[in-house]
């Protein structure tokens, strides 16, 4: 049983307009922890979009990869840097913002010319569902078997990569080590927030 | 044209679970009561006190933790689809899937020995 052709009409329009509504949101809202969350909607959406066109496996791997992971990267990194700022304006910044629309509206008109030049080979049949993941393993052993193994060497690269920028030698040492509790523990509570619980803690 | 089967079901539990939230705030506005002070603010209202703000820097070792399960989340999302062709692929392709594997593993190890997995 499929599903009826108004349910993924509506489907599809749901995806898309949460799609654009978090992109939107991405550039729009101020906070960038809600910037990188609305991230993980469009990628979700992209997801339902990627099954509404029968490939399960790439949505899986979307939200394997994109969600489940990239996403996370952004979050810690953005925890990792903490800086809660609200930036001054800048002067003539409409300048800014119509050179950025140009050459944002320039990209989306590549973009689209490409997608409708492009002659897309679409094969009749469609392999969806597991046999669609088969032929994507046959593919990875065979004609694209050294891309598959460089695969594994970019990804030791990474690793390696991350491992080295990581390490405790190459983090500038905060200038009062000792005193300077761990970032890993939660620093002193400030005085002034104390007041309601030390309160309560009086009249008992 | 939408081939997959089974979907159905998938929707009906995105609907459902779109109720979640929605039901769980719902209820909670009619019952909780409408009192206001500074503990209503709190976190967690019953719960520990929270001790400063919640914007705090993380350790890098969580970024490097993520950086590494995001690393082996690809490794899965390749080998998947060998596991799944497996029976159709034979041993030249299991041969090669180990050296996929085993070049992950260098790094692995290396990670393991200069210290990235471990706290302190």
């Amino acid at each position: 049983m499929n599903l009826a052709e108004g349910v993924q009409v509506v489907s599809f329009s749901l995806l898309s307009l949460m799609m654009l509504g978090s992109a939107l949101g991405v550039v729009l809202v101020s906070n960038i922890v809600y910037s990188a969350f609305l991230l993980g909607g469009v990628f979700i959406s992209m997801a339902g979009l990627y099954l509404l066109l029968n490939a399960d496996f790439v949505a899986t791997a979307q939200v394997l990869i994109y969600v489940g992971a990239v996403n996370v990267l952004i979050l810690f990194a953005i925890m990792l840097v903490n800086k809660r700022q609200d930036f001054a304006p800048v002067p003539r910044a409409w300048i800014r913002r119509a050179a950025t629309g140009l050459v944002c509206v320039g990209l989306f008109l590549l973009l689209a010319t490409m997608v409708v030049v492009t002659p897309w080979a679409v094969s009749t049949q469609v392999a969806a569902g597991n046999s669609a993941i088969v032929a994507i393993g046959k593919h990875f052993f065979n004609d694209f078997l050294l891309p598959f193994e460089l695969a594994s060497v970019l990804l030791l690269m990474a690793l390696i990569g991350a491992v080295i920028l990581a390490r405790r030698e190459l983090i500038p040492e905060q200038p009062t080590a000792p005193a300077q509790p761990p970032a890993l523990m939660l620093p002193e509570r400030p005085r002034e927030l104390v007041s309601a619980g030390a309160s309560r803690s009086a009249q008992k | 044209m939408f081939v997959l089967s089974g979907y159905e079901y998938l929707l009906g539990f995105l609907l459902v679970c779109s109720l979640v939230p929605l039901l769980a705030l719902t209820a909670s506005k009619l019952v909780r009561p409408s009192r206001r002070g500074p503990e209503r603010r709190t976190t967690y209202e019953s719960g520990m006190e929270p001790i400063g703000g919640a914007w705090i820097q993380f350790n890098i070792r969580y970024y490097m933790f993520a950086l590494i399960f995001v690393i082996f989340d690809v490794e899965t999302v390749f080998l998947y689809p060998w596991a799944v062709a497996f029976n159709q692929l034979g041993l030249l392709a299991f041969i090669e899937a180990l050296i996929f594997v085993a070049i992950l593993i260098v790094g692995l190890v290396y990670a393991w020995r200069k210290g990235a997995l471990e706290w302190s």
